[in-house]
């Protein structure tokens, strides 16, 4: 037999490990969740955003940059090279460039060059976080899976929001709302309900992917199997054990939004 | 030049799309005046939805101008007659302009009566127990009274189509814009919409109506227009479009729905 009851007695034994494990998984999650979508909402919003200086200027002064809008006859333009750099916005392209970017980049390799790069230049202070926790270690870990999950969630929000009929803000326009009036009240109680199992999923792959930061040595739950391992070459017994750790943290997760989800599609039944 | 009565002053309007490539609209002038229940038909791809679309800005012209309320909306700021520069603000004016879609465009997320509500409330500041009142008495003008607190989805097609109306009408238009509003329904959803719309005419509401209804720009409408390829080639009233056709698109067009 791989797995012996024996061997779960001594895995017991680093029954405190296991406990604090558990506490810096579900920190790293609460927090890699809180930066990943503070982020991604800021991302979000600059993708979107209307931000066109060639345009404005074509707007502020029409005698010098009216061509950015308008052709030799005073017609608007609709295409062409000058037309696309009158709408080049560059907060879109610079969010759009880090969404590419951190998805198309192992995240093993970012959680490296956050830890052995940015936070070899910046010192970070040296102290425990209710005595147990290395801040040193914790922090670099929770920015670069923050970092990394801002790219996926402002991927997430932003498909939300294109999934609304444009009919939606043609209504909401026609009546007067203005654009702000009509992203508050029209399209994201909409757009929310239409991604919350996609950020019930991110939620889950957050909880699950912050194991990969033992790797510079936060001591979450995957460092308290290594520790048994490393201790005593015990490693089945271990790992069941953070297997059910992990599974009573994800499969809550899931099942609350999915509560949520159902409340708000109140307006889908018939 | 705009007559005292004149709402809406349309001057050569123009979109093209693709460097003039496509001209949905190639140069339409026309003026709409109060009380004028203004229906415009066509062949399908003649760019009367993208006319009545361009009333209110949901498509930005090429070039030519709007001017309402003596408000030219194209630009982006005029002067007031003080001949104080004052910016263009669209919101403003789409408030004065009801919109009714295809299809129908209620927001799913809210009851009837949100729906109706949510633009006076939020955009006009108006008291919401008011609101909510006044929604209820357009409601039951049209029959829904009981329905203020479903959701769209369990109303018929013809039932929120009237539910769009007078969500619209729940902001105090001056003008409503009708957008192939019976297109979208079942045949015996039709009559209910357009019996709807039929009264606001007879209350004397400025309506510009794109329809394939022929029936109803005949016995409603005060003026038709007919459009293909982005131009307006005839206007008359419904007597002299249908009885009295001039140009031959016309006459091909209604040799082929009547």
């Amino acid at each position: 037999m791989f797995v012996q009851m024996k061997n779960f007695s001594v895995v017991a034994t680093y029954a405190q490990m296991f406990q604090e494990g558990l506490v810096v998984t579900i920190l790293l999650s609460l927090f890699t969740v809180l930066i990943g979508f503070v982020l991604a909402l800021i991302l979000a919003v600059m993708r979107m955003s209307s931000f066109q200086p060639f345009l404005w200027l074509a707007h502020v002064f029409p005698g010098v940059f009216g061509f950015f809008e308008r052709d030799g006859s005073g017609m608007k333009r609709d295409s062409g090279f000058v037309y696309h750099l009158g709408r080049f916005n560059p907060l879109s392209f610079l969010a759009t460039a880090y969404v590419e970017i951190l998805r198309s980049t192992p995240i093993l390799v970012q959680i490296f060059i956050i830890y052995y790069g940015v936070f070899t230049v910046i010192k970070l202070p040296n102290f425990n976080m209710f005595g147990f926790i290395r801040f040193s270690r914790f922090f670099p870990g929770v920015v670069a899976l923050g970092m990394n999950s801002g790219a996926y969630l402002c991927e997430i929000i932003r498909a939300g929001i294109q999934s609304i009929d444009g009919g939606q803000s043609e209504a909401a326009r026609s009546l007067g709302l203005r654009q702000t009036q009509n992203l508050r009240y029209i399209i994201f109680p909409q757009a929310l309900k239409n991604i919350l199992p996609a950020i019930a999923n991110e939620f889950v792959v957050i909880i699950k992917e912050s194991a990969i930061t033992w790797t510079i040595g936060v001591q979450d739950i995957m460092s308290a199997v290594n520790a048994v391992k490393g201790a005593t070459s015990i490693i089945m017994e271990p790992l069941l054990v953070a297997t059910a750790l992990y599974f009573c943290l994800c499969f809550p997760t899931s099942k609350i939004i999915a509560y949520f989800e159902r409340r708000m599609s109140r307006g889908d039944k018939r | 030049m705009a007559t005292r009565d004149s709402l809406i002053q349309v001057t050569d309007l123009k979109k093209h799309y693709n460097r003039g490539a496509i001209k949905a609209l190639d140069g339409v002038t026309v003026d709409i005046n109060r009380g004028d229940v203004m229906v415009v038909i066509g062949p399908s791809g003649s760019g009367k939805s993208t006319f009545l679309r361009s009333l209110n800005l949901l498509e930005d012209p090429t070039s030519g101008s709007i001017v309402f309320d003596g408000v030219d909306i194209t630009k982006r700021k005029y002067k007031d007659p003080q001949g104080k520069v004052v910016k263009v603000n669209i919101d403003e004016h789409r408030q004065k302009m009801g919109m009714v879609f295809q299809h129908f465009n209620l927001f799913p997320h809210m009851t009837i009566l949100d729906n109706m509500t949510l633009a006076p409330v939020k955009v006009k500041g108006a008291d919401k127990a008011a609101a909510e009142e006044k929604a209820l008495a357009l409601l039951d003008r049209v029959g829904l009274k009981d329905r203020a607190a479903a959701y769209p989805i369990q109303l018929s097609g013809g039932q929120k189509q009237r539910v769009a109306i007078v969500r619209a009408l729940a902001m105090e238009p001056e003008v409503m814009l009708f957008d192939e509003p019976t297109s979208a329904l079942d045949p015996e959803m039709v009559g209910e919409v357009l019996d709807v719309m039929k009264g606001l005419a007879q209350e004397g509401m400025t309506m510009v109506v794109v329809t394939h209804e022929m029936g109803f720009a005949r016995e409603v409408g005060n003026r038709v227009l007919f459009m293909a390829d982005g131009l307006l080639l005839e206007e008359g009233s419904p007597k002299e479009i249908f009885e009295m056709p001039q140009h031959p698109r016309l006459k091909d067009f209604l040799s082929k729905v009547l």
